[in-house]
């Protein structure tokens, strides 16, 4: 399946995924600072602590010269989490991981973040700032935050417009009174969100969710993958993805989709954790996450390895420059982004025009 | 200060197998392959054991069906009084032979048509009832995976496992009384922080009437009975199935349970 309108070929994209495997290998086997460089910054921290016997072992680790043979072995490879797992393998392991934690999803959120993450995707629909009538598609948006902030914020948006008209002496026509009288009126003003996710139990609790919220009208629930979205061409007028880009085999093709789905005009936003730029925040940062979050996993959960699995891909993930550049890469213009709580998230925009 | 914190975060080194990773970050990266001392094996620092310990006797208190929490509470508790045990085991013949050999209660290692073929009153049949009786089974015990040790490890899981025949031995079901009797008898005989606390915390629940029965009746009979009898852990129970309960008990010197009638008043 190749995308209309594709861009560079994925070798480049993927060209720079085994580039980020391979500097382990290098390091380890001869770990001289030099090599780090050449990495790209988002790795140097991971490479420090990365002095992992369980990678030295994985790797055949040829000298330098013999790299050009291994480049392509090791194309089939990927991280889960510090795990080096296969590309087959890592769809399915990042499965069963949401699948565990699905019940307590929200939960586990609020206890993790300290209920920061719903100001994060507040931030985002501010961002975002949608009118009546936007068609959103969140992707991996399983248990729906995004869908619900969204639907209450077109619904305000559509009543401060009635208040505004009325306001303004604007008599409202007789269709719009019957309407009124009838509750028939689309309080949405057109607007229609999407959420797709490829975990069915993750949907599962979106869908009881919004039962017990009341959220019926403008939502749908669609069971798909990110790298190959079950729509058609220029759909969309706004895409998100808050939080489940990182657990992608594959981001490079999720952006291309992403690319596909929407409008001309329509615009891409990205919630995810990210690099923080303050050293000292960063040391508490990591503190927190590798020495409580598990715990907390543990203890609430009842599941240490999906946590720990979490707080590893968020180190996995590509900086905020990077991540700018790979979206930019998949055709996007007008690329930026905005780092909120030091760095600790991050959100990115881009416009397909 | 720094060097304190940073050996409170390294996560405590095994015994065997390569050195883990320096400072605070990915301690997971022994766990993938390298520095496991066993299959389930979860390498945590100082820190997170501290951390687990509170939570899972919170949780557990807050919840008393997280069974999984009172177990990680042991693990993350018991370094010291796992040590004495494994060494009381170790001057033991029958107990260095359960050391070594490793049994393990579960249901695919015990054979329960020969079980059931056995003489009423003998172990095996008693534990069998037992299982039928109160519609448990040993195969939910949840595996060790935050001690550092992979003896140490064996010993809290051959704990575990023997646990229902402590309940057989002693005659307790598994309410919260039977359980908390269980406990109390643990405590004296282990010494493991997570008995003493589950004895001492575990009557929070009870209604008046069963605390004062527990108080003036169980509580004194366990903790006789478990002063008195040999370390439980020592007992090779796989090779015993034939011999009558009774025996044991007298052997162990385990006198009868006070009267059922007055003893369960419903908790």
């Amino acid at each position: 399946m190749s995308p209309t309108g594709c861009r560079r070929a994925s070798n480049d994209a993927t060209g720079r995924t085994v580039r980020r495997c391979l500097p382990t290998a290098k390091m380890a086997a001869s770990g001289s600072c030099v090599l780090w460089s050449y990495c790209g910054h988002g790795w140097s921290r991971v490479m420090w602590c990365c002095r992992l016997p369980g990678f030295r072992s994985s790797w055949p680790g040829g000298p330098l010269g013999a790299r050009h043979l291994s480049e392509e072995k090791r194309a089939t490879e990927t991280h889960f989490g510090f795990e080096t797992v296969s590309e087959e393998e890592k769809g399915g392991k990042v499965y069963q991981v949401f699948e565990s934690v699905a019940k307590k999803y929200d939960v586990m959120n609020d206890m993790m973040s300290l209920g920061i993450h719903r100001v994060w995707k507040d931030l985002l629909l501010g961002k975002m700032h949608p009118f009546p009538g936007t068609q959103l598609l969140d992707v991996a948006g399983g248990t729906g935050d995004i869908a619900f902030r969204f639907l209450n914020y077109v619904q305000a948006q559509h009543q401060r417009k009635q208040k505004r008209q009325l306001r303004a002496q604007q008599n409202l026509s007789w269709e719009e009174i019957a309407k009124k009288y009838q509750n028939e009126e689309d309080s949405l003003g057109g607007s229609r969100v999407m959420v797709c996710d490829i975990n069915k139990e993750m949907l599962k609790i979106g869908k009881q969710k919004a039962r017990a919220q009341g959220y019926k009208a403008g939502l749908a629930w669609v069971l798909g993958d990110a790298e190959e979205l079950p729509f058609d061409d220029d759909k969309f007028d706004v895409y998100t993805i808050a939080f489940g880009i990182r657990n992608v085999t594959h981001i490079d093709r999720a952006l291309q989709e992403a690319h596909r789905v929407l409008k001309p005009g329509g615009r891409f936003l990205c919630l995810e954790f990210s690099q923080v730029n303050n050293p000292l925040i960063s040391r508490l940062y990591d503190l927190y996450s590798f020495q409580v979050i598990p715990v907390l996993g543990e203890v609430i959960a009842g599941d240490w390895k999906s946590y720990q699995y979490l707080v590893e891909s968020i180190r996995q993930f590509p900086s905020q420059e990077e991540f700018k550049e790979m979206i930019e890469d998949a055709g996007f213009q007008k690329v930026t982004y905005e780092s909120l709580t030091s760095g600790i998230v991050a959100i990115h925009s881009g416009f397909k025009l | 200060m720094a060097t304190l914190l940073r050996r409170a975060l390294r996560p405590f080194p095994p015994l065997q197998g390569p050195p883990g990773p320096a400072a605070d970050v990915p301690l997971r990266a022994a766990s993938h392959g390298a520095g496991l001392l066993y299959p389930e094996h979860i390498p945590t620092s100082p820190l997170q054991k501290a951390l687990l310990a509170a939570g899972s006797a919170g949780m557990a208190l807050y919840n008393p069906y997280r069974h999984d929490m009172v177990a990680v509470l042991g693990e993350t508790t018991g370094r010291r009084a796992l040590k004495v045990l494994r060494d009381q085991m170790r001057r033991d013949p029958e107990g260095s032979q359960i050391l070594q050999e490793r049994p393990r209660i579960s249901l695919s290692t015990l054979d329960l048509g020969k079980l059931q073929s056995l003489p009423e009153g003998s172990l095996g049949r008693e534990y069998l009832r037992f299982l039928d009786v109160n519609r448990v089974s040993p195969d939910t015990r949840a595996p060790t995976r935050f001690v550092d040790d992979e003896e140490l490890a064996y010993v809290i899981q051959r704990y575990r496992e023997v646990h229902d025949m402590l309940h057989t031995l002693l005659g307790m079901p598994t309410n919260i009384l039977g359980e908390i009797v269980v406990k109390w008898f643990e405590a004296v005989q282990t010494g493991l922080p997570m008995c003493i606390l589950g004895a001492l915390f575990g009557p929070i629940r009870l209604s008046a009437k069963s605390l004062q029965v527990l108080v003036s009746e169980l509580i004194p009979w366990a903790v006789q009975n478990g002063r008195r009898a040999p370390c439980v852990l020592n007992l090779y129970y796989e090779r015993r199935w034939e011999q009558p309960l009774r025996a044991l008990r007298e052997e162990l010197g385990i006198t009868d349970p006070p009267c059922m009638s007055r003893a369960w008043p419903r908790p």
